[in-house]
């Protein structure tokens, strides 16, 4: 059984106006991280705000481990929820040391017991010595990890983080993320994360969830989402893509492109996906036309360091396509273009 | 000191449970004034008294809005005003005819709901040095003329001259009321918020000549003996030589009305109309008392035959004031 | 629904709101009594014409308020003018002027025979006209600008450097970039003090009678204290009300929508202060003037008035210094418990009931203390006989009287607050009542202790509630003051008058010493 249940939760802020969670369900198993991904505006923190109780749903049910949080008449305040949160500005305690921030949730406990509690929390985060500091005398890595330190030291049930790397900067992102991963697997926490960047949520989470206008576009491990995106905007959201319309016939469909590979089935008038490492750029040295193949103008290059992404012109289409970093094509050569993957069949409408 | 204070707090609190209690003045003369009167009348009569202390349209204001319910048992009005708008809504109640036979038909009312303590006659005060008391005119009436413009001082919306402007319109009319607050009014005289003002501002030589009550004069110089004003007094008869009166009501609902009527007995004996006439320079208003040595007699004074009962038509008189647009 | 304050917040608020709203309320049933002769009078010209003239001197007020406000308060916070603390605290003491005073003061000046005369008559130049309107102008503008400084002041102080240097970076002069972002972003500051001072006008009472302005507050009182006509004095008092609301509704449409939080998370970057070079001398004998004008001024006046009453008895200071004290602090602890929920529900549960309440909190300031003051004798009476004549009545009134000072530095200080602390304290498994403590309140700390300096400053020196509502025979400063002023005995003014401004500065220094303790989150 699942440790929390978000079922058909509903949120409008004014009564007549659009809704900022709109019947969103999703589950999440013990020990399991979740991230709700997104554009800004989906709706992602606002859900993390109705688990936390900083929010009262107008509908829907809420259930963490069996116990009904909110909905059917119910509805427990943010204190007796067993849910920790860390705020995206990590909302310290500017009057309280880093201690005293960490003990602040420890209060059933002996000030002893609280204490030791909070200073083994501060070591597993690598923050033994800087106990006694006030938080803004940290260094923003610093500060977020005490507020981590600070929000696992109760114990909580599930852990709630609203974009908990994005203040920091891109050197550090990714060594903090690493290390805050391991911690909170190691201690078996269940964890909500809210990014709305698609790399951080790939490599942090068990399992994403896309969000888009209040509700869940799709969920599942970060590979399958990526593979195999559900709608043009999760394709588009999760690392970019080329649309097609396509005529399908079973295990391929119909293009401008000629006719290309599809995972899975396609039927009719269908819209494919056709990820940009699934296309390769071929320098067009020879003058000599080779039969069928795609001819390409680039429009624009931008060196990514382990990769470079063109933007070419092909078959009255501007396509985006991953190359490699050492490729001398430029702005305005002519190319061949090769298809290497398979394109996905999205639920959209070609329309 | 802090205990006196907090046994005053815990008096104030507990007072409506106490067997014996004080009787409760609302005074709008000054505690300078009364304060050592009201001492020697706890001494006399063992009365204890609790007073408040306030401008006397606020206080009646108060005593209206408190009604029925009111922890006052007198009031000490500045003038006959106040007490006539009481008495008008129901809130006095009659004082005793003995109290009331004291005092002169005129300074009391006629209904016997209040009694007038001391009598305050208006006057013209000037600057005697920019002044000769002849160059005054006989009647109040001559102020209109064209040689005192910008020369005058005067305290519309005090009560004294509202009461001296309801007499006039009593003696010789609205028409001729209008007339008189229209002439003076073009003589653009300078106004000021009570007598105390008009006197200081004749002191500074602001303005030559004012219409204030007689006694602020006396009390100005008693801290300054040098201050160049003087009191004139208009011709006998004339509606500028009014004399009003403070004087002092029982209220309606009042617990205590033997110690009230006490009280107000005991401002109209010898003892306290001798206070008045000695220490604020109000006439006594108690037959065979003296008047002070410095002022006219009551009798010389000349008062116009008026019932001061009617003063308290001050609605009349404050729609005139603004008609004419002197409030 | 969502967003719903709890019970218990909304009950409180809307208790304090129903006291605030309680003048109103009691001019309504005293103007339900007026009959068509009432209403006739009260639609004269000449009522508009007092309405203009009101305003008028509303609006002159609050322009010369933050004319002289505007340069102090930047001097005092962002240069390096010698003495800024020092500064700071002498200019606020105006404040803990009493009208009563600072009224006879600048007629003790420049009224005739007053202390300019002889000299300006020497170069042969007449003594400029102190009656009408320059007089209750200046009267006013030195008695108020001090909202307005202390306003000012918080929001300079609370600007974040990196707006004035983005500014800066984008090619601006200092003083382009102090006009097109400094300022603007003063705008909220500026409003909030410019209420108090405009509304201040609206109620003043004792500088336009003693300077002979025929204002609406005048008007109101001539109706009291000539005719005894509480029906008529009470539709004035209700237009007065209407003139209010209209200026409180267009206070939030000029409040703007910006936010307030610095954007800038970790230690609180200090502005470097502009060197004033030889604009220091000027600098200094502005501060000068002002500070002459509103406090030496003054105090020269009242030590003047002492020196020639000290042959005269001169009583005890102990009983009304305590009672001013007593009745004072507890007049500002209540205005901030009374503000504390108001402030609350406007910032963090933004709506329409929400504003409405934390707006009606002004009613009351805007209205002549005496309306004030029957309309609590009007409650007592009917509701709580059982409190009727004790200080609770007193410090209800300087509750309902001051209630929007408290409200103003409440909620600015929790507009700084950052609502995530509250909530992070929540999800770490404190109730409620324990956030409050541990939290909200330390961090809040600095801007209660300001709003109840404020509420304590002005209480000192409230006089016609005192005189109404007190117990019998509790004393204060003012009505010591009080007492003797209306006799012409100055002499015996001076001694407890010094010491009622004695005691309200130090209620300044606290004031002053909570500024820029600003809570940062």
């Amino acid at each position: 059984m699942s440790l929390l249940t978000l079922d058909a939760l509903s949120l409008r802020y004014t009564p007549s106006g659009a809704a900022a969670v709109d019947g969103l369900s999703l589950s999440v198993e013990p020990g399991e991280v979740v991230a709700l991904l997104g554009p800004s505006g989906c709706g992602k923190t606002t859900t993390l705000r109705l688990v936390a109780g900083f929010e009262r749903p107008g509908a829907g049910t809420l259930t963490l481990d069996g116990r009904v949080l909110a909905g059917q008449g119910a509805f427990v305040p943010p204190e007796q929820r067993s849910v920790g949160m860390v705020f995206q500005d990590y909302a310290l305690f500017p009057h309280l040391s880093v201690l005293e921030n960490v003990t602040f949730g420890l209060s059933k406990l002996s000030r002893r017991e609280a204490e030791d509690k909070a200073r083994a929390m501060l070591t597993m985060f690598g923050l033994g010595e800087f106990a006694s500091r006030m938080p803004h005398a940290l260094s923003g890595g610093q500060q977020q990890r005490v507020a981590l330190s600070r929000a696992l030291a109760p114990g909580p049930r599930v852990l709630l983080l609203d974009e908990p790397f994005s203040s920091l900067d891109s050197g550090l992102r990714a060594s903090t993320r690493i290390e805050v991963r391991r911690v909170l697997k190691s201690l078996g926490a269940t964890v909500v994360l809210v990014t709305h960047d698609q790399g951080e949520a790939m490599a942090f989470a068990d399992r994403l969830a896309v969000m888009r206008a209040g509700k869940v576009e799709q969920v599942g491990t970060p590979e399958s989402v990526y593979s195999a995106p559900r709608t043009a905007f999760v394709a588009y959201f999760l690392g970019g893509t080329n649309l097609l319309p396509g005529m399908g016939f079973g295990g391929g469909a119909r293009t401008v492109l000629g006719n290309l590979p599809v995972m899975g089935q396609a039927k009719g008038k269908v819209l494919l996906s056709l990820r940009p490492e699934s296309l390769r750029l071929v320098p067009d040295t020879d003058s000599v036309a080779v039969g069928g193949a795609l001819r390409a103008e680039v429009l624009s290059r931008e060196f990514q360091g382990p990769s470079a992404e063109y933007t070419v012109a092909c078959g009255g289409m501007e396509l985006v396509v991953r190359g490699a970093p050492e490729s001398p094509l430029r702005v305005g050569d002519r190319a061949r273009l090769e298809i290497v993957g398979k394109a996905g069949v999205l639920e959209d409408s070609p329309d | 000191m802090m205990r006196k204070l907090l046994l005053t707090l815990l008096l104030s609190v507990a007072s409506t449970a106490l067997a014996a209690e004080p009787l409760t003045v609302y005074s709008g003369r000054n505690e300078k004034l009364v304060g050592p009167l009201l001492k020697k009348f706890t001494e006399k009569t063992g009365i204890e008294v609790k007073v408040r202390y306030g401008e006397t349209p606020q206080l009646a204001a108060t005593l209206l809005e408190e009604g029925d319910k009111t922890p006052a048992d007198v009031f000490f009005a500045q003038d006959a005003g106040a007490l006539g708008a009481l008495g008008n809504a129901g809130r006095l109640q009659a004082l005793p005819k003995a109290t009331l036979d004291k005092v002169d038909a005129r300074f009391r009312s006629p209904m016997g709901l209040w009694v007038g303590a001391s009598g305050r006659a208006r006057v013209v005060a000037y600057n005697a040095k920019k002044v000769k008391p002849a160059d005054l005119p006989k009647s109040i009436l001559g102020f209109t003329d064209a040689k005192w413009k910008g020369r005058l001082g005067w305290a519309p919306t005090n009560a004294s001259f509202q009461a001296f402007v309801t007499a006039l319109r009593l003696l010789k009319g609205d028409e001729a009321a209008t007339a008189w607050l229209k002439g003076v009014q073009a003589n653009e005289p300078r106004v000021y918020k009570n007598n105390a003002a008009v006197v200081e501002a004749l002191g500074r030589g602001e303005i030559d000549a004012g219409f204030v009550n007689h006694y602020y004069l006396y009390a100005a110089k008693k801290s300054n003996a040098e201050l160049p004003v003087a009191n004139y007094f208009v011709a006998a008869g004339d509606p500028g030589a009014l004399v009003n009166v403070a004087g002092v009501g029982i209220l309606q609902g009042s617990k205590q009305v033997e110690s009230a009527q006490k009280f107000a007995a005991f401002l109209l004996e010898a003892e306290s109309q001798t206070y008045f006439s000695q220490e604020t320079y109000e006439y006594p208003l108690v037959k065979g008392v003296k008047t002070a040595e410095a002022l006219p007699t009551l009798a010389k004074v000349g008062s116009p035959d008026l019932d001061l009962s009617k003063l308290d038509d001050l609605r009349g008189t404050v729609k005139l004031l603004q008609d004419t647009g002197v409030l | 629904m969502t967003r719903r304050p709890p019970g218990w917040l909304l009950v409180s608020g809307l208790v304090v709101a129903a006291l605030a709203v309680l003048p109103a309320v009691y001019l309504g049933v005293r103007a339900a009594e007026a009959d068509a002769d009432a209403w006739a009078l009260l639609w004269r010209d000449k009522t508009w014409g007092l309405l203009w003239r009101t305003l008028g001197l509303a609006v002159a007020v609050t322009v010369c308020a933050a004319l002289v406000a505007l340069p102090l308060a930047w001097l005092t916070t962002r240069t390096d003018l010698p003495g800024r603390r020092g500064w700071t605290v002498l200019l606020c003491v105006p404040l803990a002027v009493p009208t009563f005073v600072s009224g006879y003061v600048l007629l003790a000046t420049f009224g005739t025979g007053g202390v300019l005369e002889e000299p300006l008559s020497r170069w042969g130049l007449p003594v400029p006209s102190v009656y009408g309107f320059p007089g209750a102008l200046l009267a006013l503008t030195v008695s108020t600008y001090p909202y307005l400084f202390l306003a000012l002041r918080a929001g300079l102080l609370s600007q974040d450097p990196a707006w004035l240097e983005g500014a800066r970076s984008l090619g601006m002069s200092p003083a382009r970039a102090f006009w097109k972002v400094t300022a603007p972003l003063l705008r909220p500051a500026f409003v909030s003090g410019a209420l108090l001072v405009g509304l201040y006008v609206l109620s003043d009472f004792g500088a336009v009678a003693l300077l002979q302005y025929d204002a609406f507050s005048r008007a109101i009182y001539v109706q009291y204290e000539g005719a005894y006509d509480r029906t008529y004095a009470a539709l004035l008092g209700l237009a007065l009300v209407v003139v209010t609301a209209v200026v409180l509704v267009l206070e939030v449409r000029l409040r703007g929508r910006a936010g307030y939080h610095r954007s800038a998370k970790g230690a609180a970057r200090v502005f470097t202060p502009v060197s004033l070079g030889k604009w220091r001398l000027p600098a200094l004998l502005l501060c000068g003037a002002v500070v002459a004008v509103g406090v030496v001024l003054p105090v020269g006046v009242l030590v003047y008035w002492g020196v020639r009453g000290l042959v005269g008895e001169s009583a005890s200071m102990m009983a009304p210094a305590l009672g001013s004290v007593l009745a004072s602090v507890l007049g500002a602890v209540a205005s901030v418990l009374g503000a504390l929920p108001l402030a609350f529900l406007a910032v963090r549960y933004p709506g329409r009931l929400t504003l409405a309440m934390e707006r009606v909190s002004y009613v009351g300031y805007a209205l002549p203390p005496i309306v004030l003051a029957l309309s609590l004798v009007f409650l007592g009476v009917r509701a709580l006989p059982f409190l009727y004549g004790t200080l609770v009545m007193l410090v209800l009134a300087y509750l309902v009287r001051f209630l929007p000072q408290a409200v103003g530095t409440v909620r600015s200080a929790l507009l700084q607050l950052n609502p995530h602390l509250a909530e992070a304290a929540a999800s770490l498994g404190q109730s409620p009542a324990t956030v409050f403590r541990r939290v909200t309140a330390p961090l809040l700390r600095p801007g209660l202790l300001a709003g109840a300096a404020l509420v304590f400053l002005t209480a000192m020196k409230e006089l016609p509630a005192t005189l109404l509502l007190a117990p019998i025979g509790f004393e204060t400063l003012a009505t010591r003051v009080w007492g003797a002023t209306a006799e012409g005995r100055f002499a015996e003014a001076a001694l407890p008058a010094l010491v009622l401004m004695a005691i309200s500065a130090l209620g300044v220094g606290l004031l002053v010493s909570q500024e820029g303790d600003a809570p940062r989150g």
